[in-house]
């Protein structure tokens, strides 16, 4: 072989290199992120798989006068009751009766004479406030149920 | 008793001439990470008036560049940057040695294939000697912030290829016509100017 032929050869041989070297790069690169990725998959299912005995509901504590708070996605265990989730987002008061647990106070505001906590749950169906039929402890809620608390004149 | 001096005036005056250059052109480019001029005029630096002043070169702009720096001064990566940017003021001069730009006194027409084909050779001269500067200056980067070479390499890959990918183009497009301007300023009073480092 000539000596240009085989410095042409050399600088093929250069070139291809370079196409080297940037494969090389890009795959190491990638082989990384995907382990990077792989590994953050495996921990947010671990994660979520915590959460597999819990739901998200939505409650609505309406103070009745023009101040009312959602809070939205809490995550209550699967079975509880609206009486367990909202002693999860708010201070409750109440009194046991044999027919229930009557809530007498949500943050301090209490009921009296003249004014009541009932609470209410969204019918997505008709798209309005249903009353509740039950007490607070009887209601079990579902994934996505929207509940709320409001503070009633009643009398 | 005379004294014989190191470098001719000349070339001290290229010498800053070429870091002046290196650092606007720097100092411009900052909001580029990698993407820098600096390597090809250290390259043509030693291409045009030897090994030493393009070392010297590739040097003073990092003392400079790498000391007054928004992104920070490390020692250690500054001593890693020196010695990586002289590789391209060592390999320009070698390459003047073996003619690696032909005669390159003159322009020749880009139809010309042997025109492209010298453009060719700087660009991929150009990829590998940043490759090498990138591998070296990751590790110690690396190293100096706690990682293993391996991790420094792997978390450093899209600014090199950035670096090595934008030095190839600057090469190939810019390697043998900056020298050849280089020469053809290097005229004084209408003579030719022979250039001796």
């Amino acid at each position: 072989m000539s000596g240009k032929a085989r410095n042409i050869w050399i600088w093929v041989s250069a070139g291809l290199l370079c196409l080297v070297i940037v494969a090389a790069y890009i795959s190491a690169y990638y082989y990384m992120e995907t382990q990077k990725y792989r590994q953050l998959y495996e921990e947010t299912s671990r994660e979520l798989s915590k959460f597999s005995g819990y739901i998200l509901v939505n409650i609505l504590i309406d103070y009745g006068n023009g101040s009312a708070v959602w809070h939205n996605n809490t995550a209550v265990v699967r079975g509880a009751s609206l009486f367990e989730a909202t002693k999860a987002i708010a201070e409750v008061t109440y009194e046991r009766y044999p027919f229930g647990v009557f809530i007498t106070a949500i943050n301090n505001v209490a009921g009296n004479k003249t004014h009541a906590w009932l609470w209410y749950i969204w019918n997505s169906t008709t798209n309005n406030w249903d009353i509740g039929q039950t007490g607070a402890e009887s209601f079990i809620l579902k994934d996505g149920d929207a509940a709320s608390w409001v503070y009633t004149k009643w009398a | 008793m005379g004294s014989r001096l190191l470098f001719s005036t000349r070339t001290l005056s290229f010498v800053s001439l070429m870091t002046a250059m290196n650092l606007i052109s720097n100092y411009a480019m900052i909001g580029i990470p990698n993407v820098k001029f600096m390597d090809l005029f250290v390259f043509v630096s030693g291409y045009v008036s030897g090994v030493v002043p393009g070392v010297l070169v590739g040097v003073l702009t990092w003392l400079v560049y790498g000391t007054m720096n928004p992104y920070g001064f490390s020692f250690p990566i500054l001593i890693a940057c020196c010695v990586g940017e002289a590789l391209y003021g060592v390999v320009g001069g070698l390459s003047a040695r073996i003619g690696l730009a032909g005669s390159g006194e003159s322009f020749v027409g880009i139809s010309d294939a042997g025109f492209w084909r010298d453009n060719l050779k700087f660009g991929i001269l150009g990829f590998l000697l940043t490759s090498i500067y990138d591998l070296f200056t990751n590790i110690i980067s690396g190293i100096t912030v706690g990682l293993t070479p391996l991790i420094a390499i792997i978390n450093g890959v899209p600014f090199a290829v950035a670096h090595e990918v934008s030095n190839f183009f600057f090469f190939l497009f810019g390697c043998k016509t900056l020298i050849v301007t280089v020469r053809r300023m290097a005229f004084k009073g209408g003579e030719k100017y022979e250039w001796k480092s």
